[in-house]
This record gives C-alpha cells, structure tokens and sequence, in this order.
C-alpha cells in the first residue's frame, strides 16, 4: 500500500528540490531584509514591510497571476530574462519563484524576531573591541540570532513545501517539471479511484513536515544553547 | 594624552563636561545619575555628544567643528563594562582574542599568556560565560579588553556588580593592571574606597558638569 | 557542525539542482484535454513499450492548456476536447497546421451516483433536467470556455432546459472534476463524456444526449510550433491500430484513416 508510482515519487523529488532550493536561495535576502527592518529606519520603511507582507495577505492566485504577468515569455521582467536564456514560466525555477516568494514573509517574520532580539550591547562590545559593522553583523547578531533564523528557515521550506496556489497559476501542473506534491494530490482527487494514491501523498507530505520540524527543534535547542553560554 | 570637551542634552539631563588627563588612572567619580557612563560612551564612540572635541594623543577621534567622528571600531580603545557582556556564544578562550582578530593584529602567545596569568584566568579558557562565576566574568572582561592592545582602556565600575568578598578578590588584579602595563585608564566609580586606592587623578561629576579635578586627597 | 551540515544540504541542492533523468530533453510534454488521461495514459505505456522516447503529460481542461501554450508553456502536442480550441491556437500561430488531424469523437452523457434511482432517462426536446436533480445540483465543467461545459450548454439550450437548469449548475474546472462530483454524491447529476462515465464505477450512465442536440464531439491534435522532431514520430503512433484499439475500448470513437 505504501510503495508509491513513479509519477508520485516525482512529485515527492520536485516538491523536495522546489522547496529547499526556495528556501536556501531566499536565506541570505530574508536575513539580510529581516536586519534592515530590525536595526535600521528609512525613508520607505513601512512600504517596504508592507510589500514583503503582501504575499501572505493577497489571494495565493492572485499572486501567482502577478508572476505570469512579470515572468512569463511575455511578461514585464520574462521577455527580458527569456533573451539571456532563463524562462521560469511553466519551469521548475518558477516553481521556487512562487514558493519562495510566498514563504518569504514568514521567514522575514521569524528571523526579524530574532535579530531584534539580539541585545545590541554585545554589538556595542564588538565595536570596541575593532568589529565593523559587517563583522559585527557576521560573528555576533547572525550568531547570537540562530535559532531564529533556523526556525525562519524552516517555516519556510514548510510554507513552500505545501504551496498550491500560486504555483498552479504561475507554472501550471507538468509532472516532473512542476507537479509538486499539493499539485499531484489536486489532480489524483479527479482521477477515478485517485483517492488511495492521493492520501499516500498526503501521509508523505505531513512525514516531510514533522521531520521538518522535529530537526528544527533539535537545531533551534542546540544553537539556543549556544546562545546562553552554556 | 587624552583630553575631553562634551556636551550633550539625553532627555531632560545636560551634561557638559571638561578635563584632561595625563595617563596613569583618571576616576570619574560622582554619584549615580551624574553623566559617568555617558561620558565615557563618548569617549569610546558609543554616544555622539552635540558639539565638542575628544582628542587621544594628538589625534581627535570626534570633533563637531571640523566634523569628525570616529566609530567605535576605529578608536582603539578598550572597554571594560559593568555587565561583563562576554559573548555567550564563544569561549572564554575566543571571547579573548576577539578583540585581536577583529583589529587585525598578529597573534602574540606571548601577550596572551600575559594577561592570562596578570588576570589568573587560564584555567577558564575551555569553558563558556554562562559557566562563570561574576568575579571570573569581570576578570575575563579586562582580559579581553587588554588583549586588543589599546591606547588607552575605559573601565565602567567594573566591580559595582560584585559582592564585597569579590569586590576584594578583583581589587588587586586592578592594581596589577596599573602598575604592570602602565595603560592609561578612565576609571568610571562611585566608591571613594575603590577610587582612593587605584586612581592617580579624580574627576569629581555632579549633574552632568566637571565640579572638581585633582588628586585623591580631594576624596 | 554546523560547516558540515550546510555543506550537505549544499551538495544535495547542487546535485538536485539540477533536473535530472525526470526530463530528459528527449522527453515529449503532450497537453490533453482532462478527458483524455486514462485512455491516453496507456497509450503513451504503449508508446514508450513500442521503443518511443518518455511522454510526459499534463491533463487539465482544453481552454486552461491553449491558454497555457499561449503563455509559453513547454507543450510538444496538444490534443483538444474541442476544434474551438486548436482553432484559437492555429490562429495565434501556435501550432504546426500541418501535423493537424481529428483523431477522437466522443459522446455527452447524463450521470447520476451509482446508487441513484434513476434510470433510462429520456432525454429529448422539453426535458427538465431542473425537476429530475430536485433540490440538488447538476454537475458540468465550466460552461464558459471549457469543452465539456460548452457541449453541456449546446445540449440544454437546444432542448429548452437551459434557463430553468443554469441556476442550479454546479461548474467545476474540468469534466473529471464535473464527474468527481457525482462519483462522490454531491450532485445527483452530472453531464460528461460516455468515456468517462465508463472508468468511474461510482457512477450510472442514466440517459444519452441526442448527437442533434450538441455539436459532434471532435478532440484534434496536433503538433506545437516549439515541438521537438520526436513529436511527428508520437502523433503517428496516435494513429496507429496498437493506439485505435486502446481508445476504443475506452469507448472513443476514432475519426481518423488508421495509418499503417
């Protein structure tokens, strides 16, 4: 019962690849994004909040409609990218485009938390002691704001895991190209007798998750740890 | 070598303070509320005073008229606060040479062990900052400050978190300091016996301006 | 550690990066109307046993994929539930017009759960489909642009039961959603391909539309202007007698001269 088809095994590959690449490839712009809003103030800093928080308040389709009208072949920034040879309409790339972009606000979330949680006493120490900015930033607030980074980054690759949405509307719903997990079970519920290969997927997906987070709970504990100097 | 002209309004408290100091360990003395810390914040770059000029050996680090502002990073001066505030994630052997690597010196062993034994800190090197006791902290906080060899070292009341017993237990490691390197130090207090037995020059604060200088016999 | 760590995940998304065998450039990526998947599903088995190259498809309904070729989608070939579609992507130059055939009929039929009690419904000019479904739902596909629904529309409205049904329509994306509906009992009717009520044993055939009642039936196919040279090569075997019997017996009727 619980040997999976090939086409299921894809979905499970694709959605994994989708996911943890999004997630690795928006890190540094969440850390670095989540720094600006947590440290410093600007002209603009309310919009720029507010544009990163769009994705979790806008309809997902509405979001995804806005990727085909930027990124498709004939889109605003597409017809641009097309011509250096990179599509991401209807590719797996655009696939970690939506994802990522629908997890964002979540990671920028979590990991603002954590950085302005960060006592700026220690930073004021680094000062003293000969750190710029940047190294201060690099071996004392990213250090000390780990496990809020951590848990960003797992609320993220979770987020982007069970995106349906967007993804449907921006790359379609191509087996091995762009079929995650989400797309395969919507398509199985149409299909006659779907319905056990479908809650197969399911069990998968919710597995995913919870491994996801248990290893985010053993890495946020231990670089908690850390952090309290113990 | 280290002369100071501030002003500076923080909130409803105007501090406005003048002194000069020729090395050896200049108290700031005065009661709480009376502008120390913030004084020696601008000294070390933490606190941007209004108008002014702070001058080491020569070199201005802040002066509002010709528009210059050293950051913290620049100044080479080592800080000693009142919480410690060793980095918790890093060894007490790391929290040590952070100031070294971050101002690009060489490594020198022989310093190291120098201010290791000057501090009897050696047996604390493996351990983390949660795992020390206050005394210990303090101790490994000088050390750090020392070891990235600043021109000049700002201590504010360093023991004024320590009980009496440890309070006597770090005293004489601060003699040591003075007389074995010869460092010039600003030496923030408001115990006249703390200050009467370390401080070559006093510099008496009340609300924010300069009241008194001079020796401790003013004490 | 930690170096380490980050250092497998980094090899993991390097290799994974990278789509692998799962697309292989020689794949051929056909675009088939919902209706199509079982039958067409088994084809492409047989095709790839018959020595052919992967065939990965993408089943979703007709008016969803012209629009997605139109947007740049991937499509080799396309096969449509209906000429209005192939017609709209002819005319935008999407399509090779020269690969071009009708290769399927089908018929529409009225379905209802397998445990309904209804039975040998007559369906002719004066039907009321509304008082048959009760205070229930009939389900179609999207009557505005997907095939199966604009068939389903032709039919009501040529046999006067268009106005007192349309309110109570339940409208899903595709015919397989249309028939998912009634397998599972939230609509007491449903209007679909004879093909699909065929592989769903959770549901009754009740009544045949009359063929003068609806526009025949026709699923054209042909190759995309960005196919790969494999295509020509699958759009024959569509014609093949190994394909016509595997439609057939899914119920298809096959409009095409048989090739070879």
């Amino acid at each position: 019962m619980f040997d999976l088809s090939s086409q299921e095994w894809t979905a499970v590959a694709l959605s994994l690849r989708v996911s943890l690449v999004a997630t690795a490839v928006s890190l540094p712009f969440g850390i670095a994004i989540a720094w600006l809003l947590a440290r410093k103030s600007f002209y603009g800093k309310t919009l720029l909040n507010a544009v990163i928080y769009l994705p979790l308040v806008l309809p997902p389709v509405v979001t995804g409609y806005l990727l085909l009208i930027a990124f498709g072949r004939h889109g605003v920034f597409g017809e641009a990218l097309a011509r250096i040879g990179i599509v991401l309409a209807f590719r797996w790339t655009g696939a970690v485009l939506s994802c990522g972009i629908m997890a964002f606000p979540l990671m920028v979330g979590a990991i603002r938390l954590s950085i302005e949680a960060v006592d700026r006493k220690f930073e004021d120490a680094a000062a003293t002691l000969g750190a710029n900015r940047a190294w201060t930033f690099a071996t004392i607030t990213l250090p000390l704001a780990l496990p809020g980074i951590i848990a960003g980054a797992v609320l993220a690759f979770a987020r982007a895991l069970g995106e349906f949405g967007a993804t449907i509307t921006f790359v379609s719903n191509i087996p091995g190209e762009t079929q995650t997990i989400s797309a395969a079970i919507y398509t199985l519920t149409q299909v006659p007798g779907g319905d056990i290969q479908a809650f197969r997927l399911v069990v998968v997906a919710m597995s995913i998750s919870l491994v996801a987070l248990i290893v985010s709970e053993w890495f946020g504990r231990r670089a908690g740890a850390r952090v309290h100097g113990v | 070598m280290l002369a100071v002209d501030a002003a500076k309004t923080l909130g409803e408290f105007t501090l406005a303070a003048k002194f000069e100091a020729s090395g050896g360990v200049t108290a700031l003395f005065g009661p709480s509320g009376s502008g120390k810390t913030s004084l020696i914040n601008m000294i070390a770059g933490l606190l941007t005073p209004k108008r002014g000029a702070i001058v080491i050996d020569g070199e201005p680090v802040f002066d509002s008229e010709a528009r210059i502002d050293l950051p913290p990073y620049r100044r080479q001066i080592g800080y000693v606060f009142q919480d410690g505030r060793l980095f918790p994630h890093l060894s007490v052997g790391h929290n040590l040479d952070y100031g070294r690597r971050m101002s690009g010196l060489d490594r020198d062993d022989g310093a190291f062990k120098r201010v290791v034994d000057l501090l009897d800190i050696a047996p604390l090197l493996g351990r983390r900052p949660g795992a020390l006791s206050g005394g210990e902290r303090q101790r490994v906080a000088i050390g750090r400050a020392l070891l990235m060899r600043p021109r000049l070292l700002l201590l504010d009341e360093p023991l004024a978190s320590l009980d009496a017993a440890r309070k006597r237990e770090i005293l004489p490691y601060l003699v040591r300091l003075r007389d074995e390197t010869r460092l010039p130090m600003v030496y923030v207090s408001h115990d006249a016996a703390e200050v009467k037995v370390l401080a070559n020059q006093v510099v008496i604060l009340e609300d924010g301006h300069v009241v008194n200088t001079g020796g401790t016999e003013l004490l | 550690m930690f170096a380490r760590l980050i250092a497998i995940i980094a090899l993991f998304i390097a290799t994974a990066a990278e789509p692998q065998a799962v697309r292989a450039d020689d794949t051929i990526t056909v675009f088939a109307a919902a209706s199509m998947k079982n039958a067409l599903d088994d084809a492409d088995a047989a095709f790839i046993k018959a020595g052919g190259p992967k065939v990965t498809a993408s089943y979703a309904a007709s008016s969803a994929l012209a629009k997605q070729i139109e947007q740049g989608a991937p499509a080799d070939v396309f096969v449509s539930a209906d000429t209005k579609w192939m017609d709209y992507l002819a005319g935008k130059k999407l399509i090779k017009p020269d690969t071009r055939v009708n290769l399927l009929g089908n018929k529409l039929v009225l379905i209802a759960p397998a445990d309904s009690k209804l039975a040998n419904v007559k369906i002719e000019k004066g039907f009321d489909i509304a008082k048959l479904a009760g205070d229930g739902r009939i389900a179609v596909a999207d009557t505005k642009a997907v095939p199966a629904g604009l068939y389903a529309k032709a039919a009501l409205e040529n046999l006067g039961a268009w106005a007192r049904a349309e309110p109570k329509l339940a409208q899903g994306e595709n015919v397989r959603a249309a028939l998912a509906f009634v397998a599972r009992g939230e609509a007491p009717l449903g209007i679909v391909y004879e093909t699909d009520a065929k592989i769903e044993q959770k549901v009754r055939i009740v009544g045949y539309f009359p063929d003068t009642s609806y526009p025949p039936v026709i699923y054209p196919v042909a190759a995309t202007v960005t196919a790969k040279s494999d295509a020509t090569r699958y759009l024959q075997f569509l014609r093949e007698p190994t394909a016509k019997s595997i439609f057939e017996k899914y119920g298809f009727s096959f409009l095409v001269k048989p090739v070879s």
